[in-house]
């Protein structure tokens, strides 16, 4: 079992009349709400969670991309990963991802994480996103061009870290005479590549034809099942039985020392998480044609509600988050683990507005208690088969 | 000179094969040939509008690709593929010269294509045409905007619409409107419902060119149809009171007439 340590580093200080008066805290919350103080202090202690991530033990720690919003606050998630580079030693770095379908120069992607590569002494994982719906609006990029944008800049990527002599690259929507990335990247072939998976089966089949690593975005237990289910089932086309590190869950967690005292403080903070920093119409995360009329028809016909409508309870007991004591998130992630079959957790610990007290707290709580107990755990296969099956 | 005898004429489609795909036509009415392009919404379907024009005209009304009852073409992806498919499917039908009039995306469209091919237009009408990249009065974001709020901003008075939507829409009707959407997007999501060479390219049009807005129109400011008027030789600019850029949807007795009065009085 692997453990990743997930920051979003959103930015806690919303208006009182946030609820009311803005339809969400992404595209067009306008920037004068970021108080450029309180964003300073933000930065410095999120990379302080993430840098104290790897003293507990943490396999990973990890960033990503957003523009424009109060959700995250890392337009460019390399430069984080530089931050860490130097400061760390034994952790992955992982980058979860770049947002390869809105840039308009993947090569650049390629360049930086072959840096990054190289200032982590072989630490660098590269995940690969398309970007997020409201990210077409902000980049002006065709949202109907998402996916191929994404195949194309993909592609070319890895061939680029991969091929020793200048090559042209020509796809429909870029064309570079002269490819020729320097540096190139420490790990061979290239860095760990990590997918999200929303549902597609074009990207299950992908990832599971490429060995990358498929994880999930928060959804409810039984859909990211469906997810996980299909990875290992086109795994399973092409003949092999994947290994369960290639499939993350992503999730939220807080963990105090009861679960009555967890819940009486975690609550307000993935309440924030899921009301507020995901406050977003469908029209936002899903402009036209950034999802095909098949999935949309697969969407509509599943009948779920989405994330921001779903009260802290429902989102407990949808799996959305873990949230109580150590030995309650440890017996929750056994459960989701014979459920789900996946062998890393990609754990989302500085939750929404949660203080740094409490991250800190969670953090070491389940450092100290869970992620010990998870790891025997998963060295016995046999045994959590067993006691998958007894659990009913 | 509105006529208010003459009942609406009914239209039949047909298919057309073209590269890629076939589209869908529909065409009513007798007298000289129209060429009647489509607005983003409310493709596939013979409204009234199409009826009060086709008392006076051959009205060939043809579904975008990606569009009603047309096909995605991979072909088609941009404003410019666009007149090459419309020019194609005007040597097709064996019209050398047509009135074109064109609505919303469908008035770009005519813009452009009579930009390239001037001496195909017997007289153009543009209503409430994006195209045109006006910098502090762009076209409305309407991608952004929830099902009602694009209603509420395309109509003068959007309960008139609302007697035509569906109550509860189902998965299919959802999905007709998405398509469309994304048809939009194609060809429109950058730059925004504009082509930045448009303008500097209008003083190429010939044809006798009314250009027909409504005054409430709250998606393409009417700044851009008085630089259409302004730049295209032999234009007018003409305004509908009381109306939003839905246009024939919310008003098809006025701009069936003052379309039919303005191509009646060619040559």
């Amino acid at each position: 079992m692997k453990f990743v340590f997930f920051h979003l580093m959103p930015y806690p200080y919303l208006p009182d009349d946030f609820d009311e008066r803005y339809a969400s805290p992404s595209l067009d919350f306008p920037n004068k709400h970021f108080d450029p103080k309180l964003g300073n202090k933000l930065y410095h202690r999120y990379l302080d969670e993430l840098e104290h991530a790897e003293k507990l033990g943490f396999d990973g720690i990890a960033v990503n991309e957003h523009h424009q919003t109060a959700y995250g606050l890392m337009p460019s998630p390399n430069i984080m990963a530089a931050a860490l580079a130097r400061r760390t030693s034994r952790a992955k770095v992982m980058v979860l991802g770049n947002a390869i379908g809105i840039r308009d120069h993947p090569l650049r992607v390629a360049e930086e994480i072959a840096m990054l590569d190289h200032l982590t002494d072989g630490r660098i994982v590269s995940g690969f996103v398309r970007g997020i719906g409201w990210e077409y609006y902000a980049h002006s990029i065709n949202p109907t061009r998402s996916r191929e944008r994404f195949n194309e800049a993909h592609d070319l990527i890895v061939k680029a870290w991969t091929t020793d002599e200048v090559f042209e690259w020509v796809s429909p929507n870029y064309e570079f005479r002269y490819v020729n990335v320097w540096p190139r990247p420490l790990q061979e072939p290239h860095p760990p590549i990590y997918i999200p998976g929303a549902g597609s089966t074009e990207t299950m089949r992908f990832c599971a034809e490429k060995r990358y690593t498929y994880m999930s975005v928060y959804a409810p237990t039984p859909v990211v099942k469906r997810w996980f289910d299909g990875y290992r089932a086109a795994a399973n086309d092409l003949g092999y039985e994947p290994d369960p590190e290639k499939l993350g869950l992503s999730i939220p967690v807080y963990v105090a020392e009861t679960d009555e005292q967890a819940h009486a403080e975690g609550r307000q903070h993935v309440e924030w998480l899921y009301h507020k920093g995901l406050k977003q119409g469908i029209e936002r995360v899903m402009p036209p044609g950034y999802t095909s009329l098949g999935s949309l028809r697969g969407m509509l016909s599943g009948r779920g509600k989405p994330p921001n409508e779903y009260t802290y309870e429902e989102l407990i007991d949808a799996g959305m988050a873990v949230v109580g004591s150590p030995d309650t998130v440890g017996e929750r992630f056994e459960q989701l683990m014979d459920e789900l079959g996946f062998g890393q957790i990609i754990s989302l610990m500085g939750v929404g507005d949660m203080p740094h007290y409490r991250t800190i707290k969670s953090m070491e709580l389940f450092a100290g208690q869970v992620m010990p107990a998870l790891r025997r755990r998963s060295g016995e296969p046999r045994a959590a088969e067993q006691a998958g099956v007894s659990g009913g | 000179m509105s006529d208010t005898t003459t009942p609406p004429v009914d239209g039949a489609t047909e298919r057309l094969d073209v590269r890629g795909g076939s589209i869908q036509i529909t065409r009513g009415g007798h007298g000289p040939p129209l060429l009647f392009l489509h607005s983003a919404g409310g493709s596939g379907t013979w409204l009234p509008f199409h009826g009060l024009l086709a008392r006076r005209f051959e009205v060939v009304a043809p579904d975008h690709p990606g569009f009603g009852g047309s096909d995605d073409l991979p072909e088609v992806e941009a404003i410019d593929d666009l007149v090459y498919h419309y020019l194609d499917v005007l040597d097709r039908l064996g019209f050398d010269r047509v009135n074109v009039v064109g609505a919303s995306l469908g008035g770009w469209i005519a813009a452009e294509l009579a930009v390239h091919s001037p001496h195909r237009i017997e007289r153009l009408a543009l209503l409430g045409a994006p195209g045109l990249r006006v910098p502090g009065n762009m076209a409305t974001d309407i991608f952004l905007m929830t099902p009602d709020q694009v209603v509420a901003t395309l109509y003068r008075h959007p309960e008139v619409a609302a007697a035509t939507a569906p109550a509860e829409p189902d998965i299919d009707f959802i999905l007709s409107v998405q398509r469309e959407m994304a048809g939009l997007a194609r060809y429109g999501w950058a730059p925004y419902l504009n082509d930045p060479k448009l303008e500097r390219r209008l003083h190429r049009i010939s044809a006798p060119t009314l250009v027909l807005w409504a005054d409430h129109d709250r998606v393409v400011p009417i700044e851009h149809g008085r630089i259409y008027a302004e730049r295209i030789p032999d234009a007018t600019l003409q305004i509908v009171e009381d109306c939003g850029h839905a246009m024939y949807f919310e008003q098809p007795g006025a701009f069936a007439d003052a379309v039919t009065e303005f191509l009646e009085a060619g040559p």
